[in-house]
């Protein structure tokens, strides 16, 4: 893992120092709230409905023991002994006090961690694959890169008043769990057909109010290129980039405006003139990130226990067959820590249980956590000789729910609960759906189904990507929920189409049993999966399911 | 040419046909839409009016301008008025008025206001207003969907008691757009603006409110008109001498002046450039002379090209802090192989400062009311630009 | 001018040292109770104490003008997002309905 250099802690230290002045301006008046305001953001500080948040950038999801103990102790001495996380890789606090906030950063500081860029129109916290470093399907680590470019894009002086917020994606694996074509900028780290490292570059994705699939604006740039093309690509989209309409200001408009051919031709002129700016010392630097991040020893060891156990106990079993993934080394696996206790706010962690985790990691994964865009906590180096005991551990303290891609582990936004933009609430509703499904015990005979919900059209529950999307919205004074159908996040990405009108929210549950029972119906078989289905037979039988009196109507 | 279909179903089209435009280019297709008809713009060239002015101008200046005096308003907005509609080169301003007639039987003081202000607006507002638009398909108006309360319904054109379409090209808008929309066009504010007037109507219901003044010194109230200053003359209202501006300290140094101050990494200074600037459509044709040139954020560098070893300064316009494209230039400019002097003018704050010298600039220009807001020790706070800087590392 | 008829409002903000929800009351404080707010029936006077509100920012942030409708106890929100403001998220008891059970 990468460790904080004396750069690092001095850079970090400084911008605390700045930001507690700046504090300290604010409340004795010399400094306005409009000229605050972007000096907040830019360290992470938003205004919600009931209190400030504080938005912790947790870069490429990758944290170790100490670090996870220290979000515990800043939840318990300043917030409400919880946090929150979120889709991308951040940990939110919801409840700190203004003058706390400097003492949090510094906390945070302390442990090689920051708030910067995590809001504001600037490059944006870098987020990777989840199962970086372990899995199975990996080419590379992305993490390196990742790393590397927080550094490059952290206070870089052309790109912090952006036309609007800027994310990168990167992923290592040909499985994109990072959603690359839902990104500003997605980096897919690939192999040219002689076998030298590079990047595939995906330029113009993004969900939010005018969904769009990426674009290939470079399919092969060699690992070296990989700064100067990016600096030129951020520099053609701040000058081109609208500022004249919020809704329009997104590189994904600029592309789609100008062309993704021109925008290339801009692009490519722009990286032939910076590409001798860069004289190696980035690639010196990626080399001695790339050896932090060296894997760890794993052992070799026999692991009938974990067979036994799978054997004598039926909830060990299914929590084995829905939370573990793939690992590249023999006899370990991934363990995915589902934050999504039916009922529970999805991806809320109490500090008793992030404490648990940190244990775990220190104890039985080589001292790392992974936090996913789909707000699970992952322990990717997990000896399956071990598992038992890890099982036993998350059992007790409430973190061994076995839903892991089913349709109770829901990507939830915040919603009108805190966000000040959001026009309904997204957590009860996904509350109640996993309650709901709880009940009835059919979760895993639905099987992988992917329900992500947004309480506004800023999309941050990534609804349009959900094999169902649930958007909140505000009809005339009162909450709606819109169905969005066949969305994908991975690298098959597609944008869910909508099925219909929106539901009030005490009948969006019962709409949500319908459209399950109508591909349960359907389905060739317990092998078909409900994305598959829904690409076999369209969106009639769903939303015929949906809107049964119409159905009715029209035979009459 | 009128247009066609009823008022209702050529909303609901318009709605759609528009409905992922700006607003400016709603507004320009608003005034050359058959579907839409006959067009005015009622401003009452108040506090935000120009946005919407401004957007006219561009589109058509000849458009008709619905001016509404109600005989109440501050002298200063009849002065804006014609100030701005001169400076946009707005051709056809209407000024609309009470019927005199009707004035003369119900308002003859000029003081139905204290008494009755929903009949002083019907009879000052309403009424001449409902009689003027009376030649007209649709009118424009700058309503917001965030004001009162949350109208998150309203759309850019909506049916009028089926009449008449009204168009609101700025629904969309979020509470700081205006701002920023009048500093990146750099238009003329309402002189009562910066009076402490943040909305500006009529004079006898409009008074500003000052910070530890009494906040109830601001509210309509009948009583409390008779203590407001204000009078009447020839029918014109006339405002009170008014409160004594608050003090500013005098100084002895650069900051008493009103020029523009230069910051570097030593602080502030005065300007030293004696010699002028070009834009680039007015550069010598051959090199000499002191050469230094305007850029606006939006210019094209290639114009420069094979010019930058005669120039002796470039200058890069900031209309607003939040519009980083100046930093780009700077840095082009530099990749470019320009070794003058480069400064960045205009709205830059001293939280800035360390971007910009990264960026290649040498120094920042400043009008004298930022630098007496952003006092030098805050702009020498990041004179170390030079340190922490990732990106310097990276590129060695 | 032609507009929508007024409806009663109150001016509702966010404390500037914590952040929670406040309104502005008819004596010019910032009350963390909705119910104690100034209701105000005529626009001319919302739009004048709006002006006062914004002038406030050694107290609060973000002041803006909301609808509100008068009760026995006081003024109520007509809207669920100010609902939600007077009580705190519903997945927890955090904010005002916590302080509310603890009797502050």
């Amino acid at each position: 893992m990468y460790h904080y250099t004396e750069f690092d802690e001095a850079f970090v230290r400084e911008r605390v120092a700045q930001f507690r002045a700046q504090v300290e301006r604010r409340i004795d008046g010399s400094l306005t709230e409009d000229e605050f305001r972007p000096l907040r953001l830019m360290n992470g500080l938003y205004l919600q409905l009931h209190a400030y948040m504080l938005r912790v950038a947790i870069p490429y999801g990758t944290l170790n023991s100490r670090q996870m103990r220290q979000l515990a102790l800043i939840a318990d001495r300043w917030d409400k002994g919880y946090g929150h996380f979120t889709t991308r890789q951040n940990i939110q606090y919801n409840w700190p006090k203004l003058q706390d906030v400097p003492d949090m950063l510094d906390a945070l500081a302390d442990v090689g961690m920051h708030a910067i860029q995590t809001s504001g129109n600037t490059i944006r916290n870098v987020t990777a694959d989840h199962f970086a470093g372990a899995a199975g399907d990996e080419i590379a680590d992305p993490r390196p890169v990742a790393e590397l470019i927080r550094q490059w894009s952290t206070d870089h002086p052309e790109f912090q008043f952006l036309p609007r917020k800027f994310k990168i994606a990167v992923t290592g694996s040909p499985n994109d769990r990072a959603v690359t074509k839902a990104h500003d900028i997605g980096l897919r780290m690939v192999r040219n057909e002689v076998g030298v490292g590079g990047f595939e570059v995906i330029v113009g994705g993004g969900l939010g109010r005018t969904p769009m699939i990426g674009e290939v604006i470079r399919d092969f740039l060699p690992q070296e290129d990989l700064l100067p093309y990016l600096e030129a690509i951020v520099s053609v989209y701040n000058l081109l980039g609208r500022r004249d309409n919020k809704y329009k200001a997104r590189i994904k408009i600029t592309v789609s405006e100008t062309g993704i051919e021109e925008f290339r031709a801009r692009v490519e002129d722009q990286f032939e003139q910076l590409r001798g700016e860069f004289g190696g010392a980035d690639q010196e630097l990626l080399a001695r990130i790339e050896q932090s991040f060296a894997a760890p020893e794993f052992r070799t060891a026999t692991f009938e226990n974990f067979n036994a156990a799978r054997l004598a106990n039926p909830a060990f079993r299914a929590f084995t067959d829905t939370n573990l993934a793939s690992h590249r080394a023999e006899g370990y696996c991934i363990v995915t820590v589902s934050l999504k206790a039916h009922g529970a706010t999805p991806g809320d962690a109490t500090s008793d249980q992030m404490r648990v985790l940190a244990d775990l990691a220190e104890t039985y994964g080589h001292d790392e956590l992974r936090i996913s865009h789909e707000q699970n906590v992952i322990l990717p180096h997990v000896h399956k000789s071990d598992l038992p005991k890890v099982y036993a551990t998350l059992r007790e303290a409430g973190l061994a729910t076995a839903n892991v891609g089913l349709i109770s582990d829901i990507i939830a936004c915040p919603g009108m609960d805190y966000c000040a933009l959001a026009t309904a609430r997204s957590i009860p509703i996904a509350q109640e759906i996993a309650t709901r499904f709880d009940e009835l015990k059919l979760e895993h005979e639905i099987g992988p189904l992917k329900i992500k919900i947004s309480g506004c059209i800023n999309a941050c529950g990534h609804h349009h990507v959900g094999h169902i999307g649930i958007l909140g919205l505000d009809r005339a004074g009162v909450e709606n929920y819109q169905i969005t159908l066949g969305g994908d996040h991975t690298e098959t990405a597609v944008i869910g189409e909508r099925a219909g009108p929106g539901f009030p929210a005490d009948e969006i549950v019962p709409a949500i049993e319908r459209l399950v029972g109508a591909y349960l119906e359907n389905r060739e078989d317990a092998g078909e999966t409900f994305l598959a289905a829904y690409r076999r037979l369209g969106p009639d039988p769903f939303k015929a399911a949906l809107y049964p009196e119409k159905e009715t109507a029209d035979a009459a | 040419m009128r247009p066609d279909g009823t008022l209702p179903s050529r909303v609901i089209d318009l709605n759609r046909c528009y409905a992922h435009h700006s607003a400016a280019d709603v507004l320009k297709h608003a005034l050359t839409d058959p579907q839409v008809g006959r067009t005015a713009l009622v401003s009452s060239f108040g506090a935000e009016s120009v946005v919407l002015l401004h957007m006219v101008a561009v589109a058509n200046p000849a458009t008709p301008i619905l001016f509404l005096d109600t005989e109440m308003l501050f002298p200063e907005t009849l002065d804006y008025q014609q100030s701005v509609a001169e400076r946009l080169g707005l051709t056809d301003v209407r000024i609309i008025r009470p019927d005199p007639e009707e004035a003369a039987v119900r308002d003859p003081q000029g003081l139905l206001h204290r008494t009755d202000t929903d009949a002083c607006c019907a009879l000052r507002k309403t009424a001449p207003l409902h009689e003027a638009l009376k030649g007209f398909d649709a009118w424009i108006t700058g309503r917001k969907r965030y004001q009162g309360g949350r109208r998150t319904d309203l759309e850019f054109f909506e049916a009028e008691l089926r009449v008449r379409i009204k168009i609101n090209p700025l629904t969309h808008w979020a509470p700081g757009d205006v701002q920023e929309y009048m500093l990146n066009n750099r238009l003329p504010r309402h002189p009562l603006v910066a009076q402490g007037y943040p909305s500006i109507g009529c004079a006898p219901c409009t008074s500003k409110v000052a910070k530890g003044e009494d906040p109830r010194a601001g509210r309509w109230r009948g009583s409390e008109k008779e203590e407001c200053g204000i009078h009447f003359v020839n029918g014109k209202v006339v405002r009170g001498p008014l409160p004594a501006p608050v003090e500013e300290p005098q100084k002895e140094d650069i900051m008493a002046t009103e020029d523009t101050v230069i910051v570097t990494d030593t602080g502030f200074g005065p300007e030293d450039w004696a010699h002028g600037f070009a834009t680039p459509n007015t550069l010598p044709a051959t090199a000499g002379a002191a050469l230094a040139v305007d850029l606006s954020p939006d210019a094209d560098l290639s114009v420069l090209d094979g010019r930058l070893e005669s120039i002796d300064m470039i200058r890069i316009d900031f209309p607003s802090f939040s519009d980083g494209r100046g930093f780009t230039l700077a840095r082009r400019l530099r990749l470019k192989g320009f070794h003058g002097r480069l400064r960045a003018k205009g709205h830059v704050i001293a939280d800035q400062y360390a971007m910009a010298r990264r960026s290649g600039f040498d120094e920042v220009e400043i009008a004298a009311e930022l630098a007496r807001r952003q006092t030098e020790d805050q702009w020498l706070a990041r004179a170390n630009w030079k340190a922490h800087d990732y990106q310097a590392r990276l590129r060695a | 001018m032609s507009r929508r008829p007024f409806t009663p409002k109150v001016v509702a903000a966010n404390a500037l040292l914590d952040g929670d929800a406040v309104w502005l009351t008819a004596d010019d404080r910032w009350t963390r109770d909705m119910a104690e707010a100034e209701l105000i029936e005529d626009e001319a006077v919302a739009e004048d104490r709006l002006i006062h509100a914004l002038s406030q920012g050694h107290e609060v942030v973000g002041a803006y003008l909301v609808d509100a409708k008068a009760t026995a106890e006081g003024p109520a929100p007509t809207h669920f997002r100010e609902a939600f403001r007077t009580r705190g998220p519903s997945n927890y008891r955090h904010g005002k309905q916590a302080d509310a059970s603890r009797g502050l």
